[in-house]
């Protein structure tokens, strides 16, 4: 009894404490503002024309989103440093495309970096949206090159890729009698993300994919799993897949062969556009970065990384 | 004057950290609400498949929950015994010098960052489990669960050593005074005296087990189905960190998400508090005689 009794004044003291704290730094700075969490929507109406973000220094260029585009941005900016007298500090950092559109939608960044289109709700949030395509990013259909079907078949139809991915055929022997009796190890990335919605929109449409195929964490998990599985059919990105392609067979999708120029003139179907999404215009050091991403050095560090550049 | 500014400075940074609990908190309570109205026991369908962006969505949970219970109660069903026996070898048998080395290596073994963990549960585990089950893809919970269960293990001998240390100072003197044998007082005295603390050990891996994120993500599969034990699985940290970064904001995708993890933030605090009162109840234990 005694213990509590001591215990309670020590509460005490501490509540009393708070309240001192309270008193002596002016402003509050205990828990209690912040609780509020902060606003899911943006609902606020548009001030004037935004020029730049008054958060954000001119010379300091904030990226946010996806993590395909990240290394690219990051590189560029490397680069860029290296080049020019210019002082802009690019920082880059990444959580998928959905973080990237928070990012603005916040203000918390300057550009969003995105790996698949803007959805309409997203877009109602943005004022003064801005949107720059500076790649495209092409997945290929995978197998690994000990399957016996790298040998039988050039590439499947979209419907044959459907069947698979969907679970209509849970083995290889289901889908061609010649194959091993062996289950069709379905390896995906994970389904909310933007990889995913590109295979999902080009191939799968209205089909899920089996419940129980493998999510992998990253496109490098994604093809590792390929790679080491002899079973394993699975969708990778094209800078990826060409960095391993010793290591894999790929898949024509409806005849038409997983390369740039097949990307480019949208003949292969599998791709998602590489994004860069803004609020109002550029600042001038955030055009003077768009110029040298447009520019030859840009354009090259994209192909470099292994996405098909604009120009 | 002086002294009352630091006296300020104290107390506020010693109230940071509840302060930072109750935003957490709150944050994800709040983030729970449009999956809490929108779906309400829709969450937790028996029947129904973790399935966000479907052409008929469903938003079920319980496979995600399930998973993540499975795993972490099979990781620690395989450390318990190993750890245990572990804790009582080196407080009874082995030698002192013997007993540091190893107790330093179990701290190294904890301070492995999970990532490797992961790694060698891709190139090890899963690919022996493939061979020795004859499975096509060795992800699965059994996977997840053997790498755990090594993660666990310093989790599990350090805390239970702590029990049995204080134990073995309160009675090893008197049990070598009666002249019985080592085995008699391990199996008479400190097994049935360090119950409760054997029960924290476990319960406290328990929590560890529930939260880890990416080894396991990276053996199980991250399929939302529900468990099987060489079937594969998705724990909640596996989908919180999969999904999380492309869910919409404010959508009910990701509001669910969250109510995925303030059931695992209610589940810990439970195994928290339970820990809590265990230990306590042990300390005064010790003190009587």
């Amino acid at each position: 009894m005694k213990r509590n009794v001591k215990k309670i004044s020590v509460i005490l003291c501490a509540v009393a404490m708070a309240a001192v704290i309270a008193g002596c730094a002016g402003q509050t700075q205990s828990g209690a503002p912040a609780t509020t969490p902060p606003p899911m929507v943006t609902t606020e109406a548009p001030q004037e024309i935004v020029v730049e973000n008054p958060t954000i220094e001119a010379t300091q260029i904030l990226f946010d989103g996806s993590s395909t585009l990240a290394p690219v941005i990051a590189t560029i900016a490397a680069e860029l440093e290296e080049q020019s007298a210019q002082p802009i500090e690019v920082y880059v950092s990444s959580g998928g495309s959905g973080q990237g559109i928070s990012a603005i939608i916040n203000q918390t960044a300057n550009f969003g970096m995105l790996a698949r289109d803007l959805r309409e709700s997203e877009r109602e949030q943005i004022p003064y949206l801005q949107e720059y395509l500076i790649g495209i990013d092409a997945l290929t259909v995978a197998i690994n090159p000990e399957n016996p079907l790298a040998a039988m078949r050039e590439g499947l139809t979209t419907e044959e890729i459907v069947r698979i991915f969907s679970g209509q055929y849970a083995t290889w022997q289901d889908f061609d009698p010649a194959l091993p009796d062996e289950e069709i190890v379905v390896v995906v990335r994970d389904i909310g993300g933007g990889a995913h919605e590109v295979f999902q929109t080009n191939i799968m449409g209205d089909v899920d994919v089996r419940a129980d195929a493998i999510q992998a964490p990253s496109m490098g998990a994604l093809i590792n799993r390929v790679i080491e599985n002899r079973n394993a059919i699975g969708y990778a990105s094209f800078g990826v897949s060409y960095q391993n392609q010793q290591y894999l067979a790929f898949m024509e999708v409806d005849g038409v062969a997983p390369n740039v120029e097949n990307i480019l003139n949208g003949t292969y179907i599998i791709q998602r556009p590489l994004i860069l999404i803004s609020s109002g215009q550029p600042s001038e050091a955030e055009q003077y970065f768009l110029d040298a991403i447009f520019g030859d050095m840009g354009q090259g560090i994209i192909e470099e990384i292994g996405f098909i550049p604009m120009s | 004057m002086k002294e009352k500014t630091a006296l300020c400075l104290f107390a506020a940074v010693s109230f940071v950290i509840p302060a930072i609990f109750i935003v957490i908190l709150v944050h994800v309570i709040y983030q729970t609400i449009p999956a809490a109205t929108g779906l309400g026991m829709l969450l937790f369908d028996t029947s129904g498949v973790w399935r966000p962006l479907g052409q008929t969505p469903s938003f079920s949970i319980l496979p995600v929950i399930s998973a993540t219970m499975y795993v972490a109660f099979l990781a620690v069903a395989i450390a318990a015994p190993i750890g245990g026996m572990a804790a009582i070898f080196l407080n009874y048998y082995a030698g002192r010098r013997l007993t540091k080395l190893v107790l330093a290596f179990v701290d190294l073994l904890a301070g492995v960052p999970s990532v490797i963990y992961g790694f060698i549960g891709l190139v090890v585990v899963v690919r022996n489990l493939e061979r020795i089950f004859n499975m096509s893809a060795g992800e699965s919970i059994l996977a997840a669960a053997l790498v755990l269960s090594v993660m666990l293990l310093p989790y599990i001998i350090s805390t239970y050593s702590e029990s049995i240390e204080k134990a073995k100072n309160k009675y090893d003197t008197a049990s070598r005074a009666l002249g019985v044998s080592a085995e008699y007082s391990v199996l008479k005295v400190i097994i049935p005296i360090t119950k409760r603390g054997a029960a924290a050990a476990v319960i406290s891996a328990f929590g560890r087990a529930s939260s880890e994120t990416i080894a396991v993500m990276m053996v199980i599969g991250n399929a939302p189905i529900f468990p099987r034990l060489l079937g594969r699985g998705q724990t909640i940290s596996g989908l919180t960190a999969l999904e999380i970064g492309s869910a919409e904001i404010g959508s009910v995708h990701a509001s669910a998400i969250y109510a995925a993890n303030l059931m695992l933030m209610l589940t810990l605090s439970v195994i928290l508090l339970i820990t809590y009162f265990l230990r306590r109840k042990l300390l005064s234990e010790y003190d009587k005689i």
